[in-house]
């Protein structure tokens, strides 16, 4: 009992401070997410001379592993685009690139999954293009893929530990830097393996709650 | 900034240790395949454990299936090359230590049979109760139902999300390089260490996973969806 206490509990200032960093990577990933995703979403659908740019980008980020992405990004993107300086950004850049591409093809399928009434409705009273997508695709959308969303979030908590890689002071990073200074991995790995599994439990448990909530609330039939 | 571009598209280095590089994305395939079938065997023993109709045995599963599909690969991969060797030579009052290559097997093996598992479970659960009653009906027992009426329904329900699962998991196995697996990754690692040149590796090495798994991604897709088609027409 007393390892757990040397080894986890005295050490708790410098896991919390990595929770925090990893809490920060993913809030910053997710929202370059949903950004970047709803931009190559639009892009694809609505921008026809930039459509294939769009599908490639997609299919990129799709079909690369994160942590070659993030390898890559970390290392190449310096010398190619002279950005980002950081590994702290170039963490959050590869968290959020990847998922951009997921997120694009689920805003996709909301969108499509609109009815096309709806939309034929909106003209019909004269609304502009915009107003309508605004008003009445935007909406469905948001609630259809809501649970989508949450999901994909998991995933960036997931591979969040992967930034422990390129230096960026994580939970994971934390716990790998204790390991290696007492050289008595148990405790120290256990408890982090659990902290991840409860954080990611909690969050895909919610998504699942809301899913259900969207199903009984509006009907919809969630991804 | 054009300099660095051409430098980058120049992927002359990676070709020039095509040897290294090629031997090591066949590790990431070797990696794949022993992790698939262990991820396959687990995953099925837990989704009937999930089904069965023993509570110890339903609660079992669900935990299995709950803690391993919320947890991050790379610490799973870690966890288990690290902790569960020391754990077991406690439990058996030896050292023991494992190859990284084992330790990647079992970790990936059993973070992915918690995908599996949902999956299977619900197509086990999507089988009509009447072909399961049919069944008992014509005098088959338990384990030739599951194996000619259940199973054969299933695979061919849970295929497009398999191959999706399939596909996450060729991507997981790049982090095995983590600890030490010589896959590509690895020794592209290696190289860069080597050649201080991380640009036309990297890139060299993102333009072939890209294409690998795009390609197989989308004719694996095609292939299952040809199969389905065919069967269900």
């Amino acid at each position: 009992m007393s390892n757990w206490e040397r080894l986890v509990w005295n050490q708790r200032g410098v896991l919390l401070q990595g929770l925090a960093v990893t809490v920060e990577v993913c809030l910053i990933a997710f929202a370059v997410a949903i950004v970047g995703g709803l931009t190559l979403c639009l892009v694809r659908m609505y921008v026809r001379p930039l459509r294939p740019v769009a599908i490639a980008l997609i299919e990129f980020f799709r079909a690369t592993p994160i942590y070659v992405q993030l390898m890559w990004i970390t290392y190449v993107w310096p010398e190619l685009f002279g950005w980002p300086q950081s590994y702290f950004t170039a963490g959050w850049l590869g968290l959020g690139l990847q998922s951009s591409g997921y997120l694009a093809e689920t805003f996709r399928a909301g969108i499509e999954g609109v009815a096309r009434g709806h939309r034929e409705a909106g003209y019909a009273l004269g609304m502009s293009p915009l107003l309508v997508f605004r008003r009445i695709v935007m909406p469905q959308t948001l609630l259809t893929v809501a649970p989508s969303i949450v999901n994909q979030f998991t995933v960036i908590v997931k591979s969040s530990t992967l930034v422990s890689v390129i230096t960026v002071q994580d939970l994971m990073f934390q716990a790998m830097k204790l390991v290696n200074v007492w050289y008595e991995p148990i405790e120290i790995l256990t408890v982090t393996a659990a902290i991840y599994i409860l954080f990611v439990f909690l969050l895909s448990t919610a998504g699942k709650l809301l899913a259900d909530r969207m199903r009984r609330r509006y009907g919809l039939a969630a991804a | 900034m054009s300099d660095a571009f051409w430098q980058s598209v120049d992927l002359s280095l990676f070709w020039e240790y095509r040897q290294v590089l090629l031997a090591g994305l066949l590790f990431n395939v070797y990696v794949f395949a022993c992790s698939a079938a262990t991820a396959l065997a687990v995953g099925l023993a837990a989704a009937l454990l999930r089904v069965s109709r023993a509570w110890p045995f339903r609660w079992i599963g669900t935990v299995h299936v709950e803690v391993f599909r919320n947890a991050p690969d790379y610490i799973m991969i870690v966890w288990v090359h690290f902790v569960l060797p020391l754990l077991l030579g406690l439990l058996i009052g030896r050292r023991l230590e494992f190859h990284p290559f084992v330790s990647a097997v079992i970790a990936l093996g059993f973070v992915y049979s918690g995908y599996f598992a949902e999956t299977f479970r619900a197509g086990i659960q999507a089988v009509p109760l009447g072909h399961i009653e049919a069944a008992r009906a014509c005098g088959m027992a338990e384990r030739l139902i599951l194996r000619r009426v259940i199973l054969p329904q299933v695979v061919r329900r849970m295929l497009p999300e398999a191959v999706n699962q399939f596909v996450s998991l060729f991507k997981a196995t790049t982090i095995v390089s983590l600890i030490a697996v010589p896959d590509l990754m690895y020794n592209v690692s290696m190289v860069t260490a080597q050649e201080m040149r991380p640009l036309p590796l990297y890139t060299g090495a993102a333009l072939t996973y890209f294409g690998v798994i795009w390609l197989a991604a989308t004719g694996v897709r095609l292939l299952s969806e040809r199969w389905r088609n065919k069967i269900y027409a």
